[in-house]
């Protein structure tokens, strides 16, 4: 710190040989001139000195016979000519400032974070819409509307928050997907019956609403009337005076099979990687990129790996350019046989997400039966589930 | 001139007995000089009057009461104002004449 001030004071450090030379320092010191790094060799002392005392030294170097040369110019002070003296140089120092201060005027980065249902296109589809684009000025955004016209447009979002970090507009929003998903269920009205929907017995049966015309036990066939919503009103008599149409509601759990098939064949292709690869460099815009220099892909197969970046002066601020580089992978397409060790990994996996998927929708799996075999050129995994579940679709009454 | 030299010794005599008595630093009232060792490679001195003799072996200063020798290889004034100066390199000695 105290070396900062030195420097921004400016300081030469001088030689200092004669009669006296220790009165000349004692002197200094009762005229508070501050000395620093005083060194001696043979007879001749060299120090550092502030260089407005220098100015003072006359006097005292008049008084003890010494004689001072400065040797060295140190500080601000000295190096503000010499920069006056570099006109290039300066000129390019302040057409750098003039671009930094202008490129700052405009939006070089838009990032868009908290969309999981919406996808990352459609939001700069929509911002592109609003004339809100990569290289717009910042005067022109008007965050407020931006983020009024983001929630009315997507009714999925809950929250949005817009601000500019420096050339960086950073959109962050939150999402309903509860609302999303709400599927609209028909509120049948005029009454509902409950079908079947698979093959099986009945193991259970709860009715809240409508009249049962199957019983636990029994058993079904798809397309079965399981629960009516044509509610009888009977007569004194016992003859049906009318018909009260209800919506039928019931828990029926049926035990029926479902069948497992999952295949898998033999043979596969796998990309092997020969290890042979070509780099080509790039640099543009948004809008276009150019090659620096031009390499000849003759590899018959290879992929692409692409990278890209984005220059920034300051950690928000962003250069309207990119730079990257395309790198082009040779591969051989190898043919390859599953064992029966790897089939069975593969296919239990998928077995394993049968079961899963089953488990999630709430089916009680009684019973397993699956086997591993293989036919006409590919392993199969084949078998036979037992489970109870919920059963029952709901469709309208026919009315008389 | 005796009577005067008895004088200034009767005054230090007081000088001194106020200090020990009311347990007031000494180098505040007797000009005592203050010398800081930081190991043998550094030393920080305050109330001195100047330098009489400076070389790359020894530096000797005079200090209000008494001179002050450093004695030692390669030593150098890394800064020297009115107030304080601080000594580095290799001090051997530090000696009171």
């Amino acid at each position: 710190m105290i070396a900062f001030f030195r420097y921004l004071k400016g300081y030469v450090r001088i030689k200092v040989w004669g009669f006296s030379p220790e009165r000349f320092m004692n002197l200094c010191s009762n005229k508070n001139i501050l000395l620093w790094d005083i060194k001696k060799e043979d007879d001749v002392y060299f120090m550092c000195i502030i260089l407005k005392d220098f100015f003072k030294l006359r006097p005292i170097v008049k008084k003890t016979k010494t004689k001072v040369a400065v040797l060295e110019r140190c500080g601000l002070p000295f190096f503000v000519p010499k920069l006056f003296a570099r006109k290039v140089f300066l000129l390019g120092l302040l057409a750098a400032l003039g671009f930094w201060v202008i490129s700052s005027l405009f939006v070089w980065e838009i990032s868009i974070e908290g969309n999981f249902y919406i996808t990352e296109d459609k939001i700069k589809s929509f911002l592109e819409e609003k004339s809100i684009y990569v290289g717009m000025s910042k005067s022109n955004l008007d965050i407020e509307t931006l983020e009024k016209e983001l929630r009315r447009n997507f009714d999925i979002i809950t929250w949005t928050s817009a601000k500019l970090e420096g050339t960086k507009l950073k959109i962050v929003l939150k999402e309903n997907p509860v609302s999303h998903n709400i599927v609209k269920v028909e509120d049948f009205e005029d009454g509902s019956d409950l079908i079947s929907d698979v093959e099986g017995k009945i193991v259970s049966m709860i009715v809240r609403s409508g009249v049962p015309k199957v019983s636990i036990g029994q058993q079904i066939h798809k397309g079965d009337l399981l629960i009516e919503g044509k509610i009888p009103i009977y007569n004194e008599d016992a003859t049906v005076r009318k018909y009260r149409y209800s919506r039928s509601d019931a828990d029926i759990y049926a035990k029926y099979t479902v069948n497992v098939r999952e295949t898998l064949p033999f043979a596969y292709i796998k990309k092997e990687y020969t290890g042979r690869e070509k780099k080509q460099y790039y640099v543009g815009t948004a809008e276009k990129i150019w090659d620096l220099g031009k390499i000849k892909i003759t590899y018959p197969y290879y992929d692409t790996l692409t990278t890209q970046s984005k220059p920034k002066l300051l950690p928000d601020l962003y250069l309207p350019l990119i730079y990257g580089s395309f790198t082009y992978r040779e591969y051989l397409n190898v043919e390859h046989q599953y064992s029966l060790k790897e089939a069975e990994i593969i296919l239990n996996e998928k077995y394993a997400k049968i079961l899963s998927d089953l488990e999630e929708k709430g089916v009680q799996i009684i019973e397993k039966d699956v086997r591993i075999d293989t036919e006409s050129g590919k392993w199969i995994l084949e078998g036979v589930l037992t489970v109870v579940s919920k059963i029952g679709i709901e469709e309208e009454t026919v009315h008389e | 001139m005796k009577k005067n030299h008895v004088k200034s010794n009767l005054k230090k005599a007081g000088k001194e007995l106020l200090v020990e008595s009311l347990k007031l630093p000494g180098d505040v009232l007797m000009g005592d000089s203050i010398v800081t060792l930081t190991g043998n490679k550094e030393a920080w001195i305050e109330n001195y009057r100047g330098i009489i003799e400076y070389t790359d072996s020894v530096i000797l200063l005079q200090g209000k009461t008494c001179q002050i020798c450093f004695e030692g290889t390669g030593l150098s004034i890394n800064y020297y104002t009115n107030e304080d100066m601080k000594i580095g390199g290799l001090i051997k000695s530090v000696t009171y004449h």
